[in-house]
């Protein structure tokens, strides 16, 4: 079947994907014929209403769940489960209670055999990228929700993954925290050069960090349009002041949130 | 309309000090109007009160005892006073050597707990992480929770003989299925998140069994240790009534035959201690274990 497959030997692949989920009474079509392509050091931006099947994509391509139809390749590679080459941030807090800060973030490192995670500079490297140098010996219980979710970043960078995928990494923090999130994960992204797959709801988190927005609609997802804003690409907008001061942002919100809109209203 | 307003907020800060002195002189009487009950949901206590009012719980038990006791005018052997009790407690440690008695019965309690502790932990954590090993003896273990341990006593006592091994069996058959239960329960409490976080990372079955489902699950282990040891205590007498020659179930019975009530009753207060000595050992044991716990 790859062999089908346009010779795409970098970046992610994703080709006609389905998800079926069986029920008793009749199976539930969650996603359908879902394609779309990332470039190296693109992000890419899963968008649309709820209920449109985003997260499931996700979680596919993560490997946390196995395509009803379809393939998932990577780097020419098919994903057939989760791995170290595809790190996850999750929208729940999940930093180990039970380790610190410190340790949290060099867990990835030890599960994969690196004993001398600590020693070497690459967790201290990722704690200062994201800000937390100062609480590496801290409990995550006494950070604040925006503070254990750049913990989950640190943690999922410090594996060096060719693919971080994020679901909803800061739907769960208040407005003020997810926008100052948003600002640090683009200079993390652009100076890690990293390639992205996020999910989220949040229009003007898609338009500021998403060089690629695939827009899906809901029952079942399907790829409605794809979208490639301009703003991830300019290095001169990193602060939500300079996105909405560009004057392309106004008309493409107000499109996508017209789609929005339409979807929510569709059933 | 608007220049009356002006002028007013300038001479302010040399009236503020003023202000805050009579706020200040004035904050009990400001702070009366609420009522402060005793009895107030969710209220904390402070722990001086915890501590009096647990005192005096203790005191006004040992009163009421002793009242009860000495109110028929001439002492009831049936029902001898606190007084009594702790001169007979005293008599037994001093002129009767107890302590091997209590040594004799810590043993068991000890060996038997730790061997249900042995095979109840690694069980009840593969239970509660792979759903196909609760499958198969999850039918078994919740069939044998439901028999009362003191009726395999005559099955013990033919297998086993009237030696330590059949009171330290009958001791395990107490507690290991409510361990293998309860502890299967907490493991299967591990956040998914944890477990596909793990995943994402690279993490194998195997690291993952011990590096996420086990620390997760630690606390809420030990924590069902130290509660299934207290029913451990409650066997005791039960494993020490039949064909036993030391212990203080053993003391008990053999006090029962000459009627020596208060001795009874200070084998009570000896169990009681001693258990209540195992929780306290166990509180520190979680405090040392989960620092990451502490005062949450």
């Amino acid at each position: 079947m790859s062999a089908a497959l346009p010779a795409l030997h970098s970046g992610l692949a994703v080709e006609r994907l389905g998800k079926i989920f069986p029920r008793r009474d009749a199976s539930v079509i969650a996603v359908e014929n879902v394609s779309f392509q990332v470039e190296p050091r693109q992000v890419c931006i899963l968008l649309g209403p709820s209920g449109c099947g985003k997260s499931t994509v996700l979680r596919m391509i993560a490997g946390l769940e196995h395509p009803s139809s379809g393939h998932i390749n990577l780097n020419g590679n098919p994903v057939t489960g989760p791995a170290r080459e595809r790190g996850m941030v999750f929208q729940g807090y999940t930093s180990f209670p039970w380790l610190t800060v410190r340790e949290n973030v060099a867990y990835g490192l030890r599960i994969n055999g690196d004993v001398n995670a600590m020693r070497e500079g690459t967790v201290d490297y990722y704690l200062d990228r994201v800000g937390l140098s100062r609480f590496a010996d801290a409990w995550p219980h006494q950070l604040s929700g925006g503070m254990r979710q750049r913990v989950a970043l640190a943690r999922a960078l410090a594996t060096s993954p060719q693919l971080l995928l994020m679901d909803e990494p800061f739907g769960a923090l208040d407005a003020e925290t997810r926008w100052q999130m948003q600002e640090l994960l683009l200079s993390v992204i652009r100076k890690e050069r990293m390639t992205v797959v996020m999910v989220t709801h949040d229009v003007e988190e898609a338009l500021l960090l998403g060089d690629q927005i695939v827009f899906l609609s809901s029952h079942p997802g399907r790829v409605r349009t794809i979208l490639h804003p301009p703003f991830k690409a300019d290095d001169a907008i990193c602060t939500r002041e300079a996105l909405r001061s560009h004057p392309d942002y106004a008309g493409m919100e107000r499109d996508i949130l017209a789609m929005m809109h339409e979807e929510g209203s569709r059933h | 309309m608007l220049q009356p307003v002006v002028p007013t907020p300038a001479p302010e800060p040399t009236v503020a000090p003023a202000v805050a002195l009579v706020s200040e002189r004035q904050s009990p009487a400001a702070a009366s109007p609420v009522k402060r009950r005793w009895l107030e949901f969710k209220q904390p206590v402070s722990t001086r009160s915890k501590v009096l009012l647990g005192i005096a719980a203790w005191l006004l038990f040992l009163l009421g005892w002793h009242l009860a006791a000495t109110s028929g005018g001439e002492a009831n052997p049936l029902f001898p006073s606190p007084v009594s009790v702790s001169d007979a407690l005293w008599n037994l440690f001093a002129e009767r050597g107890f302590h091997s008695d209590v040594l004799a019965s810590l043993q068991r309690i000890l060996i038997s707990f730790g061997l249900a502790v042995v095979v109840a932990v690694p069980l009840g954590i593969l239970m509660g992480a792979f759903p196909a090993i609760e499958a198969f003896f999850s039918p078994l273990v919740s069939a044998f929770r439901y028999l009362p341990a003191p009726a395999f006593i005559p099955l013990l006592l033919m297998w086993l003989g009237t030696g330590d091994t059949q009171k330290i069996a009958l001791l395990m058959l107490g507690v290991i299925w409510f361990l293998v239960t309860l502890i299967c329960d907490t493991v299967k409490q591990t956040p998914v998140d944890f477990i596909e976080t793990s995943r994402t990372l690279g993490g194998s079955r195997r690291s993952i069994l011990w590096t996420v489902v086990v620390p997760s699950s630690l606390p809420g282990i030990v924590d069902t240790c130290r509660q299934m040891l207290a029913v451990s205590w409650t066997y005791l007498v039960i494993a020490e009534i039949v064909a036993a020659t030391d212990g203080i179930g053993a003391m008990m019975m053999r006090a029962r035959r000459f009627v020596h009530v208060d001795d009874i009753m200070a084998g009570i207060l000896i169990i009681g201690a001693l258990g209540l000595l195992c929780d306290l050992a166990f509180r520190g044991v979680y405090w040392l274990m989960f620092p990451y716990l502490r005062r949450r």
